[in-house]
């Protein structure tokens, strides 16, 4: 009886307070669809040229069970995103949410162009002499 | 005698994950958004996704897809998400005024 109807938020998931990092700003938290489209298309975009390993993982495994192996690499991949974001809400209660958001925005920038440079430098035509020798 | 493959693949794949630039943008957004499930159901769609795809290609997955290029947009993404956030940071120093209420 006393249990309320229609809680407003859609999943909350996890403790029961949401970590203090975004405080009071709803509109920068958006919406669940929001949040989950942002990061499938990051993570998508940034593993989709990196899953080369993981490919020849799976395909060195042909001969035996590649079943197997894409269960136990799904598996792992989404242990690792829970151990990311676990540490990330945690960064979010221990560091004050601007300090956070800054070094949060300096990191993906960082992240960024790094990526941007290894996708340029294997774009262009490889073998340019004297192009860039500072590694 | 699938438990040691299936024990060497997590090993592998996880330890190989741990750190990796994935990692850390899932940590970022995980930190700076309160929506941590709809952060962990985005990234791990995406992981398994990708893996899916990179297995269904085979070796050959830059034959089928241009996966530079896709990583020049990952890129971008970052640059744009990043931005935002510092920018995002700023003015949250300038209007500290106000109190954050709970």
């Amino acid at each position: 009886m006393t249990q309320a109807a229609d809680p407003p938020e859609p999943q909350a998931s996890g403790p029961d307070n949401a970590p203090p990092g975004t405080a009071g700003n709803e509109a920068t938290a958006g919406s669940f669809g929001a949040v989950f489209l942002t990061t499938f298309t990051t993570v998508f975009l940034a593993e989709l040229g990196d899953k080369t390993q993981l490919a020849a993982l799976l395909l060195s495994a042909e001969s035996g069970r590649p079943v197997v192996v894409f269960v136990g690499a799904s598996l792992a991949l989404i242990s690792s995103s829970l151990v990311g974001v676990v540490l990330g809400r945690w960064l979010a209660r221990v560091v004050p949410p601007h300090q956070l958001e800054r070094g949060a925005g300096i990191l993906m920038i960082a992240l960024g162009l790094w990526l941007g440079r290894q996708a340029v430098l294997t774009l262009l035509p490889s073998g340019v002499p004297g192009e860039l020798p500072v590694g | 005698m699938q438990l040691p493959l299936l024990a060497s693949t997590f090993a592998t794949v996880f330890l190989a994950e741990l750190g990796d630039k994935t990692q850390l943008a899932i940590v970022t957004i995980s930190g700076t958004s309160s929506r941590s499930g709809a952060v962990f159901a985005g990234s791990s769609c995406a992981l398994v996704l990708a893996s899916l795809l990179g297995a269904g290609a085979g070796g050959s997955l830059s034959a089928v897809i241009p996966t530079n290029a896709l990583q020049l947009a990952a890129s971008l993404g970052f640059l744009v998400i990043g931005i935002r956030l510092v920018i995002k940071a700023g003015q949250a120093e300038t209007t500290d005024s106000e109190p954050p209420t709970a």
